[in-house]
Order: C-alpha cells, then structure tokens, then sequence
C-alpha cells in the first residue's frame, strides 16, 4: 500500500468534518474520490499534505507515518498535490513557476547558492533541463515566458499540476483538475494525466465532473466525512447509499 | 544561472551591469570633486541607510514587511560600540560582531513571528523593534541610556608601509570610501542572493505561501533565513554609523526610524534591486538640498512620497518597469492569441 489512512478524524469545533475514514491506495491506481459539496474531501488532502492536522486517527505513506508533519516535509516525502483553485505564483512566468518548484532534488546550500559555486550551477542546469521536460509534458511550452497570472484558467490548471511533478511525487493529489474547463480543454487535461501516471506516479483526485472517472481504477464516493462506498465507478453509481448521498432518500433509480 | 531576470529576458544583459559599473566609478571618483566636508557627510549617511534600505527589502521579499529594521540597525550599533569601547577590541572586528548579534536578535524574534504573516508580522514586528530600544535603556550602565552613548572610538588608523598612514579623524574621505567599499560588497552578497534559488523561493513564498510549501518550501525557515540576512546587514550599517558618529542616542533607532527605512523602500519602489538604492538617495540627499528652508523640509519629503505613492505605485525604479510591462503584456497578448 502506497497510502492507508487508519481512522482519520478532522473536527473543526464540534463538526466532524471527516469522521474516521479508512482508505488506501496501491502503487500505480488513479483512484478517484467523489461525494457531495462539503462532505470532506478537500479537508482530507489538506489532512494528507499537512496542511491540517487530524484530530485523530493516522496516515501511513509507504509505510512511514505522516500524519501531523509539515507540509513541505511531506512533499520532500513524495506527495504532491494542486488546489481547488488554480493557486500559483502570479509573478512568475510559466517556467519560472516550475523551476521554482524544485526544491528538493537536488538541493543547494546557503553558501553554494550565495558564492554560485560550480556544483550550484551544475544542478541548477539540470533543473532547467527537467524543467523543460515537464513543459513538455503538460504542453505548456508555448507560453512559457507569460506571467501566471495572465494566464488563462485552463493553462493555470495544467501548470498548478506541472509544479506539483517538479518535486518528483510517488503520489499527486490532484484537486478538482478539470474544474471550470471547456471540453476541449478537459479532454487534453485527461490526456496529460494519463500521461503522469504513464511515468509511475500514482494518483488520487477529487472532481465533480464525472467525465473524468473514465480515467479512475477506483472510486471512493465520501459523505459526510464517512467512506459511503468503494469500487469501480458501475459498482458505485448502483450503491443505494451513494444514491441517497446526491440525490436523498426515495430516488432509488 | 538561475535568474528571474534571464530566463524571461536573455537578451540586452549588458546594460543593467554597464549602468552599475559607471555609477561606481563616478561614486569612486566623486572625493576628487567634492571637498565640503558637509557634502561628503551626506553621502556617507545615505550610503549607511542605502544598505541599511537594500537589506530591508531583502526581508520584505520574502512577504515579511518588517518595522523593526532600525531596531536591528541600533543593536549592531551599540553591541559594537561597547565592545569597542569597555573591551578596547578594534572597531574592524567589532563592526562584524555588531552584524552577528543583530543576526542572532533577529534569528531568536524571526522563529516566533513566523507564526503570523502580513498585515500581523507588520504589528508584532513593531513591537520587537520597540523592545530593542526599550532594551538599550534598560542597560543604560553600558549604553548611556537616554543621554546617549558617547567616546565611541572611531575606526583606527590603517597603516600601510611605505605610504602616509589613512586616519579617519583628519578628513572625511578615508570613511566614505570605508562606506563605499562596505556597501558595495553589502549589495553585492544581498543581488547575489535575490538571484539565486534562495531568493526564488522568497518570493514565491510572498506570492503564495500555501503553493511554496506544497512544493517543499519550508516557509518558516526561508523567512528566518531572510530575517537573519536582513539584520545582519541592518546591524554591520549600524556599527559602521557608530564608529562614524561616535555618538549614539537610542532615541535614532525607534520607530520613526524604522518607518522612514520602510519608505526610502516603498518610494523606491520593492520590485526590483535598485528600489531602495534610488530611494535612499533621492530621500537622503533632496531634503538636505532643501534645507536651507529648514521648516519645509519634512513637507518636501512628503511631497515626494505623495507624488511617487500616487503617479508610481511601484516606486521611483518601478517606473521603468512599469513601462517595459505594457510592452511585455502587449506581446504577450500576441503570443497567447497565436497559441490559443
């Protein structure tokens, strides 16, 4: 297992906003986490990156547990995640953001970086090299020099998740990829994810829009903080509670 | 290598370093043309604030808008003076360990004020500024207190075999080239590191520190980083005005004084490297042209901030900017429609 939450609670004040969830994730699985507005999914990737600390239970990476450790500590562990909201930093341009966003391989010291030592040039030249396999990659090589804020929201998605692979992630988070997308823009946004987790990153993403479960192994539909049901996205849609969830009591299909 | 500025704009590199290498030989060459020892004074001081400003901004790049600059200016000051001066240790050496104690100050305050950002760091940050000079009083046996630390030695002399020895008591210049030398080395270390991976990462924290730290940021240790970069250059030109003046009064180092380092940055504007170099000079230097209507002065320095807050919102050195961003936002357009 490359991930396994084991009872994970998230109150905020008396709400439990994620109420002893048990999941896990193999190696390699693009595993697709659905559920109603406000039933605790981002709040469970801000529990997974750090970003929040549960109030209970514990989150196992690769066997090791994380929970309650500093964001940036747990990206140098390997999971990388993109917002909701195409968060990026706005003065930067397009490569700018993702040469930025290494940090961890390789790093450099304070004195190398200060005095522009040989071997800080060495790794800052590779990271240009890598840099430019990643535009490569999510296809933004076009715009490369355009600043991230006059960007427009599909570029801004696919950049946020080309920084997120500068750190060179086992897992990526992916939160709402495709949200606010043309269709044209979505099925290219597929196309780029099929292509991440061709180079062995596995995924686990959040999205409304069920186009998108094509690409899923499996499903996890959450309500309420609870898992309701697991499965491949048929088993799922049959699932009298899943049911329940969207559409209320008594709309059995 | 890793540069904001060449990744974007390869082309053209040489007229930033042209532009700075004629200005240091016309600030080398500038004693051979003044001789008034009150002009010279002016320029020393705006060389001490230039650093002083420069490594100020260092901190606010990183999202960190600090009002207890002077503050860390004053501590290196009185650390080195009474070094110097109980312990009779050459101010050479002592300037440094002013720079180092500023350091470990703004080390020991950075870790907490990590807990709170903008706005917030702002206030707490006055308060550590203000307790710094609450400070100097409380040893007044040492600092003088509220009459002020005098008998300050200055630098000694520098005794080179073979030429007339340099004294810094006899003339002004040996101390504005000590300045000139010192701020220039200053800027160089603080350009060296904006420019690196380091300074990348500063502002990426100050853009978004939710995205910096999902990339493995560490966010509070970069801004302590900046904080101790910072105060220890705030605490070398601190030292450096001490064993200039040779007078210190804790009352220079408050909270007007860190405003005022604030705003030769802001009127120079934070954009780029240059900002609060312009700034100090334009705020040092024009009020002392004005000062012959003494009472007016303050109004020529407000007269300043007003024009450049309200006609250059990014500053004086924005300005340019400013115009090359339309012409980059226009081809911008054009790429992008050529894309899409």
């Amino acid at each position: 297992m490359l991930l396994e939450t084991e009872g994970l609670t998230k109150y905020f004040g008396g709400l439990a906003a994620v109420f002893g969830l048990e999941m896990s994730i193999r190696e390699g699985e693009i595993v697709g986490m659905i559920g109603p507005n406000g039933a605790g999914k981002t709040t469970v990737f801000n529990l997974i990156t750090g970003f929040l600390r549960p109030s209970a239970g514990r989150i196992l990476f690769d066997g090791k547990d994380i929970s309650g450790k500093k964001p940036h500590l747990i990206a140098k562990m390997g999971i990388g995640r993109t917002f909701q909201l195409a968060y990026l930093f706005p003065d930067f341009t397009v490569f700018e953001n993702i040469v930025t966003s290494f940090n961890l391989y390789p790093k450099s010291g304070f004195w190398e970086a200060l005095f522009k030592a040989p071997s800080y040039r060495r790794k800052e030249r590779y990271i240009l090299d890598q840099a430019r396999e990643i535009l490569r990659l999510v296809g933004l090589e076009g715009v490369k020099k355009v600043l991230g804020r006059n960007l427009p929201h599909g570029y801004q998605k696919l950049l946020t998740m080309a920084r997120a692979l500068a750190i060179k992630p086992k897992l990526l988070l992916l939160d709402e990829p495709i949200a606010g997308m043309s269709l044209e823009e979505i099925n290219y946004a597929m196309s780029v994810i099929e292509k991440i987790r061709g180079q062995g990153v596995t995924i686990l993403l959040v999205e409304h829009n069920m186009r998108i479960m094509a690409l899923c192994d499996r499903v996890i539909v959450i309500n309420f903080g609870h898992k309701v049901a697991e499965g491949s996205m048929e088993e799922v849609r049959q699932n009298q509670e899943v049911i329940e969830a969207y559409f209320g009591r008594g709309h059995a299909a | 290598m890793l540069n904001g500025e060449r990744i974007t704009r390869g082309r053209r590199n040489w007229i930033r370093p042209a532009v700075y290498a004629s200005l240091l030989i016309i600030l080398f060459l500038l004693p051979l043309f003044v001789d008034s020892v009150y002009y010279l004074h002016t320029f020393i001081i705006s060389l001490i604030y230039t650093i002083a400003a420069c490594s100020l901004r260092t901190v606010m790049i990183s999202g960190q808008i600090s009002i207890a600059h002077a503050g860390f200016m004053g501590f290196g000051a009185y650390v080195s003076s009474i070094l110097a001066k109980e312990l009779n240790w050459t101010p050479w050496l002592t300037i440094l360990l002013g720079g180092i104690s500023a350091t470990i100050v703004g080390v020991l305050a950075g870790y907490p004020l990590t807990r709170v950002r903008a706005i917030y760091f702002s206030m707490v940050s006055l308060f550590v500024g203000l307790a710094i000079v609450a400070l100097i009083g409380v040893f007044a046996n040492y600092t003088g207190g509220d009459i002020g630390l005098i008998g300050i030695p200055p630098l000694p002399d520098i005794k080179i075999p073979g030429l007339p020895d340099i004294n810094f008591l006899r003339s002004r210049i040996p101390y504005y080239y000590f300045f000139l030398v010192l701020t220039v080395l200053s800027l160089l270390i603080l350009y060296s590191l904006e420019n690196s991976r380091i300074g990348m990462s500063w502002k990426a924290i100050a853009q978004s520190y939710l995205v910096a730290s999902s990339v493995g940021i560490n966010e509070s240790g970069f801004r302590v980083l900046a904080l101790a970069v910072g105060c220890f250059f705030a605490g070398i030109a601190g030292a450096g005005y001490a064993h200039y003046n040779m007078v210190l009064t804790r009352s220079s180092f408050g909270f007007l004084s860190s405003v005022n380092l604030l705003i030769y940055v802001l009127v120079g504007g934070t954009g780029s490297f240059a900002g609060p170099i312009i700034g100090t000079t334009v705020l040092v230097i024009v009020p002392e042209i004005f000062r012959w209507m003494k009472t007016f002065a303050p109004f020529v320095f407000g007269g300043i901030m007003l024009f450049v807050v309200f006609f250059m919102p990014q500053g004086i050195a924005g300005l340019f900017e400013q115009l090359k961003t339309k012409v980059v936002q226009f081809q911008q357009r054009k790429t992008l429609r050529d894309v899409t």
